[in-house]
């Protein structure tokens, strides 16, 4: 299995928000933990959403180009989990480059992190969507299986 | 007087803390992340973050928590199961909560490590 099957089995259409509702950063952050809670993929979602505001403070994750990957480790997170949303107004992230972001990837895994893939993830994750096009193919992505295919398609 | 539930929180809460300060000086885990464009600026807010949290832990738990930190690195641990994650010994049915909501701090009885139910 290539590490973009990996990546996009990792996928799942029940963590896919085509567009958020939230308007600034601790919303988006409470709308994506919500869902990823609702699923089942959090134990406690007090705790994560502490993490992941206490990750932006170390540093924003808003990386730039309108991409913001919140991400961590929690024992609150049973395994490793990556949600999509969107949010076509975009949002003030406190990114690097201080413009709106569009395009959330939020990763949680547990500390232990047995299959240890936590962070190659968030490595390809970062190296897809370093690229235009593919951002462009994330914008307009519908469901799942689309945003599966982009990171296949585009291995 | 905090309840158990609050009091694992805290605990769960501050080993997260433990684990981003202690990955964000080490050059290793640093470099991976900022290597793929995330910043690490604000380490001493989340030391002085730390402290205030421990603050509101008691100092019984506190004290466990720190020695078993020591100890093995990360001192809450899951259990699936019946067994603790962090020794893989299987825990006696006396000490398993029957609900989520019955669960209260425990302590595994093989490790001495604090268990945090899954």
């Amino acid at each position: 299995m290539t590490k973009e099957t990996k990546l996009a089995a990792c996928f799942e259409s029940a963590l896919f928000i085509p567009n958020l509702r939230a308007t600034d950063r601790l919303q988006a952050l409470e709308e994506m933990v919500e869902c990823l809670y609702e699923n089942g993929r959090v134990r406690d979602k007090g705790l994560v959403l502490e993490m992941l505001r206490r990750r932006e403070i170390l540093g924003s994750t808003g990386i730039g180009k309108g991409i913001a990957i919140p991400h961590g480790r929690t024992l609150a997170a049973p395994e490793l989990s990556i949600l999509f949303a969107r949010s076509i107004e975009g949002i003030d992230f406190d990114a690097l480059d201080n413009k709106p972001v569009h395009l959330f990837f939020i990763i949680v895994a547990p500390p232990h992190d047995r299959s240890n893939i936590y962070l190659p993830v968030l490595g390809k994750i970062v190296e897809k969507v370093k690229e235009s096009r593919i951002r462009r193919k994330l914008m307009k992505s519908e469901d799942s299986d689309e945003l599966r295919k982009v990171f296949l398609a585009d291995a | 007087m905090l309840n158990v539930k609050k009091t694992l929180r805290l605990l769960v809460t501050l080993q997260d803390l433990d684990l981003m300060i202690r990955e964000s000086h080490d050059p290793e885990s640093k470099g991976e992340e900022e290597d793929l464009g995330f910043e690490l600026k604000n380490v001493e807010t989340l030391q002085t973050a730390r402290g205030k949290l421990a603050e509101q832990i008691g100092l019984r738990w506190l004290n466990l928590y720190e020695r078993v930190a020591k100890r093995y690195g990360r001192a809450v641990v899951p259990v699936e199961g019946r067994v603790c994650l962090g020794c893989f010994v299987t825990l006696p049915t006396s000490i398993v909560p029957k609900t989520l909501e019955d669960s209260e701090i425990t302590i595994c009885e093989n490790c001495g490590r604090i268990l945090y139910w899954l």
